[in-house]
């Protein structure tokens, strides 16, 4: 009798143990993005990873960016949600801050700790206390974007070098029909979207000041905000703007088609964006002849990263294959899918792109970095999206306020209000750094 | 004697019988009016009341979708409504759309009836005509409408320039954009209000209309004294559908001013878009539910207003 018992308790254990195997091995992981030009990068890593788990099947869905941040919010606290957690570094510390986030497997520990790998600002994003919560996986870096043709009409030799320079080459740049009326802008500012807005003003505030508006505070997820230190610099920086914007020496106009539309159509000469743009411009505006350059210099140098990364998902019942899929993701085809098809320049240092710059030497001012430019990241945090829309609100305001033309005073207030702005809305979430 | 006694014995058997019959029939008929309209009333509470008392409750949490932690703050999220710019200008925005909006909505929908009433074989056809656009979902019209309002390559601007006149930045100036919507929400609602009010005018009976015309009434005193009165209850239904449209609007000003990269518009701000930015996009659930709250307290009290000024008086 109690050999039968213990033969049955046996063969229960065994189907137990072969029923946990398979759920490890067969099923599906679940992967949701919010930039659906990556898509491409991880059906090339499906085909390794189905090496690997040919009975797991990989669900990949694309969503509009701001529909994937309200489906993540709804769905990941619930413990539901996409296997694998794509995040954009001002996403991570909601899922870190609310224990949504699996523990990250040595070997990619190493990985990410490895400074000659990942460089350590996106490194010390997704840390906290120095262990790494989600491997960094591509950055949407900042740069100039200029026509060469448009430059060589004006007679400049090549881009801008210094803040300064941006300006006055705008104003070169520009072109009007008789009646005053603008046909092209110098320079495509970022004038509406006013998230995009804080981020745009913040690209030259950060060459002139050498912080960006929004720092990291002392504590991990808390912000300092530093336009009232810099104040002078930022009201100088608003001026700036207006004149470009009002006045005789306007370079950019509402009326015009804007940002990497506008360039890929030939209604702006020049224009500060990411990485993509290279993409953006060969799909949509082939026959446009342009260059790309690092950021314009002021006090300081460097070039704005937003980041993109990996993460588990806690509630995740295929985690080991997660992380295998994570794991794939590093490889070369895939990171060199992710530069040729979406533009976005992969973090891992020690992958050879090469072949590829010198396919498209376009990205080399993107990815060969010159000694001094630094790199630098926004403070990521819970209230990212509102402050940043808020400030930009009062900024863009300012754009629009011919009346602010020369008046230094006035140009300060609003900055000033963009400073108190942040402010309140950090205290309300008890993120405030001072 | 005892006859009578057994007739009244028998008249009151047979009317306590018809009570209980009566009685029998009522307990019937309420079973089955909650059996036909119990469900669908569970459905309303479900998907209409429900909803409101929630949001009501929200509004005195600090209610962060991705935050665990979800404080009771009792009015704290009505205390920042005071102080909030974006709400006001968002308020002050929608009051200005929508009272220009239903003002030339409802007037022209009403000429336009007026109109079709001295033509009525053709009536039908101006009607179809005029009620496309209200079936044409809001999305893909507002997107029709971007191109035609864009500056550059704009129809309308092209047509403004055939006449002499300087192209107008309908999307991108702060000023004209309220105007650009207004004309889409007018283009896009008329024509159902112009069916509503062309039924209303062919149910007033000619011959009052022709007794007047004898009478010696002018045009103008037939429509201020007997068309107009007659459609007041008509009127008031239409104030009141238009006013809880276009409070509500989201759509359009959400397609139009969205700043797509290439095409930015000016982020004209109206309450609907607040509320949907502080839930869906700053995940700030409780306070969305207090601006809520406030816009359906706002609403109620006007429809209860025109109710009050409109409604027929004896």
């Amino acid at each position: 009798m109690i050999k039968t018992l213990l033969c049955a308790m046996l063969a229960l254990l065994i189907n137990a143990s072969i029923a946990v195997a398979d759920t490890a091995t067969r099923g599906k992981l679940t992967i949701w993005l919010g930039y659906p030009e990556t898509l491409e990068a991880f059906k090339v890593g499906e085909r390794e990873f189905k090496k690997l788990y040919p009975n797991v099947e990989l669900e990949i869905l694309t969503f509009e960016l701001r529909e994937f941040e309200a489906k993540l919010a709804i769905s990941v606290p619930t413990g539901t949600g996409p296997d694998i957690l794509v995040l954009h570094d001002f996403l991570f510390p909601r899922y870190f801050d609310g224990d949504a986030l699996d523990t990250v497997p040595a070997d990619l520990v190493a990985m990410v700790n490895d400074p000659k790998i990942i460089d350590k600002p996106f490194t010390d994003i997704v840390a906290r206390d120095g262990k790494p919560w989600g491997v960094p996986w591509w950055t949407g870096r900042s740069a100039l974007f200029y026509n060469i043709d448009h430059f060589k009409e004006a007679g400049l030799s090549g881009p801008p070098q210094t803040v300064e320079q941006y300006w006055e080459y705008a104003e070169k740049l520009t072109r009007k029909a008789p009646s005053g009326e603008l046909t092209r802008a110098g320079v495509s500012i970022r004038l509406t979207g006013p998230s995009g807005g804080t981020q745009k003003f913040g690209y030259l505030y950060y060459q002139l000041t050498g912080e960006q508006l929004l720092e990291p505070g002392a504590k991990p997820g808390t912000v300092r905000v530093t336009i009232n230190k810099h104040l002078d610099a930022a009201a100088k920086l608003l001026l700036d703007h207006v004149t470009h914007l009002h006045g005789a020496k306007k370079s950019d106009d509402w009326a015009l088609k804007h940002d990497a539309q506008g360039f890929a159509s030939g209604a702006a000469s020049m224009f500060l964006r990411e990485a993509w743009v290279i993409a953006f411009v060969k799909k949509n505006g082939p026959d446009i002849n342009f260059g790309v350059a690092p950021m314009p210099r002021g006090a300081a140098w460097g070039a704005f990263n937003f980041i993109d990364i990996l993460s588990v998902n806690k509630g995740s019942k295929m985690k080991s294959a997660a992380w295998d899929f994570v794991r794939t993701l590093q490889g070369q085809k895939v990171l060199d899918n992710i530069l040729e098809v979406s533009g976005w320049i992969p973090l891992r240092k020690d992958r050879d792109y090469s072949a590829f710059i010198a396919k498209e030497p376009r990205y080399k001012p993107l990815m060969e970095l010159p000694a001094g430019y630094t790199q630098y990241i926004e403070a990521p945090n819970l209230a990212y999206e509102e402050i940043t829309t808020r400030v930009g609100e009062v900024i863009q305001n300012g754009f629009r306020d011919a009346a602010l033309l020369n008046n230094m005073d006035g140009a300060k207030r609003v900055m000033q209000r963009a400073h108190d702005t942040a402010v309140k809305l950090l205290k309300e979430q008890d993120i405030y750094s001072d | 004697m005892a006859n009578m006694a057994s007739d009244a014995t028998a008249s009151a058997a047979w009317r306590a019988r018809l009570s209980a019959y009566l009685a029998r029939l009522r307990r019937q008929h309420i079973v089955w009016v909650i059996c036909a309209l119990g469900p669908i009333f569970l459905l309303f509470v479900l998907i209409r009341v429900y909803p409101i008392i929630e949001t009501i409750r929200l509004s005195f949490y600090r209610y962060h979708i991705t935050q665990r932690n979800r404080p009771f703050i009792g009015l704290a999220n009505y205390e920042r409504l005071l102080e909030d710019e974006a709400f006001h200008t968002a308020l002050w925005n929608t009051i200005q759309f929508a009272t220009l909006a239903l003002v030339l909505t409802l007037l022209l929908a009403f000429i336009v009836a007026l109109l079709l009433r001295s033509i009525e074989r053709a009536a039908p056809v101006y009607e179809l005509l005029l009620y496309i656009p209200v079936v044409t979902p809001w999305v893909p019209a507002s997107v029709i409408w971007k191109w035609i309002f864009d500056p550059i390559y704009g129809v309308l601007n092209y047509v403004l320039s055939l006449i002499g006149l300087p192209k107008l930045a309908w999307l991108q100036d702060p000023n004209i954009i309220i105007y650009a919507i207004v004309l889409v929400s007018v283009w896009k609602l008329m024509g159902y209000f112009v069916v509503v009010y062309g039924v209303g005018l062919r149910n007033i009976p000619d011959e009052i209309l022709e007794a007047a015309e004898l009478d010696g009434a002018t045009p103008w005193q037939r429509l201020r004294y007997i068309i107009l009165p007659l459609m007041r209850p008509l009127i008031l239904f239409t104030v009141i559908i238009c006013t809880i449209i276009y409070f509500n609007i989201f759509a359009p000003v959400y397609v139009l001013t969205a700043s797509a990269q290439g095409a930015p518009a000016y982020d004209l701000k109206v309450v609907i878009t607040e509320i949907y930015q502080n839930a869906f996009v700053f995940y700030r659930m409780g306070y969305a539910g207090a601006q809520s709250v406030i816009m359906l307290l706002f609403v109620m009290s006007l429809v209860g207003l025109q109710y009050f000024l409109l409604r027929e008086r004896n």
